[in-house]
């Protein structure tokens, strides 16, 4: 067991894959072909499903006739997932904030075991430290600079304290008036999963290396109390234990 | 300032010759077979290599196509040409040229006057500015994104957030100052 482990930080093993996950979910359908987005069409691959969101036609709803908005994608940089925002005039910025976070932890429990224990005398190890810490070099963005964000279901693999301080700093870089598409797990899911967008009203959901291991389950409160200083909350609830979620600020 | 030791320009010079940067994909599918993105530099003429154990400070600039797979620190302007940079490369700087294919690690801003290609073993830490983007699964990518279609993208003299002084400045593919081969 990791050093981080034992302070209960548990990040996963990497080469630990996860099943592709519910792949024949009421919600799912059989993958079409993507759209194609500055140059690309992507093919669904093994591992890979669609799944109808509503939570992203809702999100583009609210996004029309904005021109040329700006999106921050907090997920992986795929090239459907850019492109398809690019095309319809936004300015994307990306940002794999799990993979940075993960990337932290391990450099964190490296710079721990080589200061040989001397670095904890100093080094605020809390999680409300942890996350403080990690805050100040991710998610760097001038205030109100953004209309939209992507969160996907990031939430759910940050240690609590970390969502909450995420939480604040995208409210931060959100305008009024922008819009957060996020999802949450109803109950543990058993693999990790990336999404992409496909087209306006489906996902395509991608099981991959697990890079983090789900730290919390939200209930439906926990969510609003997360996120209180938006005006409207919006959730749609898929058959696949997926809250689909939007928060306007 | 700097190690002024000897600069493998020659080296440099004839490994491209023998194996140069390599042909631009031209699709910018990733998904499509002829995406394949290079993953060791291939013969074409005219082209430049830095290899792997070469480590730059300072400003290259050029008018041929470049391939590194070494370290460079400072500034990479080759607006005209195609910038390649290998798996083993590692470049701190603001990139300009006119095609780029990133298999290695970038921390700055990339410009690609035409296109810009991140491979999948790509690391980018920077905004991307270019008219035509792909970006292969497994890429990852920290910085905005500006697709320019049809507007002529300015390079900017500065180069940030690295120490590269007057001497540091390199021309391709003779590589001739400001260099440390390691």
């Amino acid at each position: 067991m990791s050093f981080l482990n034992k302070l209960g930080l548990g990040v996963a093993p990497t080469r630990e894959v996860s099943r592709p996950y519910g792949t024949n979910g009421g919600a799912r359908t059989p993958a079409p072909t993507a759209l194609a987005a500055v140059g690309a069409t992507k093919t669904p691959q093994m591992g890979e499903s669609t799944r109808l969101s509503n939570g992203l036609k809702e999100f583009l709803w609210n996004l029309d006739g904005l021109g040329r908005g700006t999106l921050l994608d907090l997920g992986p940089a795929w090239q459907t997932t850019l492109s398809f925002f690019i095309e319809r005039g936004f300015r994307v910025s990306s940002e794999d904030i799990l993979r940075e976070w993960k990337e932290f932890l391990t450099e964190e429990e490296t710079n721990l075991r080589q200061s040989g224990g001397e670095l904890l005398e100093t080094l605020d190890v809390t999680p409300a430290g942890r996350a403080k810490r990690f805050l100040e070099s991710n998610l760097q963005y001038p205030a109100s600079s953004f209309d939209a964000v992507l969160l996907w279901d990031l939430l759910d693999y940050f240690e609590p304290s970390l969502a909450k301080q995420v939480v604040a700093s995208l409210t931060e870089v959100l305008r009024p008036g922008g819009i957060i598409f996020a999802m949450f797990h109803s109950k543990k899911p058993q693999g990790f999963q990336r999404y992409r967008v496909v087209d306006s009203t489906n996902l395509q959901v991608i099981a991959s290396p697990v890079l983090c291991n789900v730290q919390r389950v939200y209930q439906n409160r926990e969510i609003q109390d997360l996120f209180s200083r938006y005006r409207t909350v919006k959730a749609f609830i898929g058959r696949d234990q997926l809250r689909e979620s939007l928060f306007i600020k | 300032m700097w190690k002024k030791e000897e600069v493998k320009s020659q080296a440099a010079a004839e490994n491209a010759a023998n194996s140069g940067a390599s042909a631009a994909p031209g699709l910018s599918n990733p998904r499509d077979a002829n995406f394949a993105v290079p993953v060791a530099p291939r013969a074409t003429s005219g082209g430049a290599m830095i290899s792997q154990g070469i480590r730059i400070k300072g400003e290259v600039t050029g008018s041929e196509d470049l391939y590194i797979d070494g370290h460079i620190e400072g500034k990479l302007n080759l607006t005209n040409s195609k910038l390649t940079i290998g798996p083993n490369g590692e470049v701190k700087a603001d990139v300009f040229a006119r095609e780029v294919i990133v298999l290695g690690r970038v921390d700055g801003k990339i410009v690609g006057r035409e296109r810009i290609q991140l491979g999948s073993t790509g690391n980018v830490s920077g905004d991307l500015q270019t008219e035509r983007l792909a970006i292969e699964d497994g890429a990852v990518l920290r910085g905005k994104i500006e697709i320019e279609t049809g507007k002529p993208i300015q390079v900017h003299s500065e180069a940030r957030g690295v120490a590269a002084g007057a001497s540091g400045k390199i021309s391709t593919p003779t590589l001739s100052s400001g260099t440390t081969a390691s």
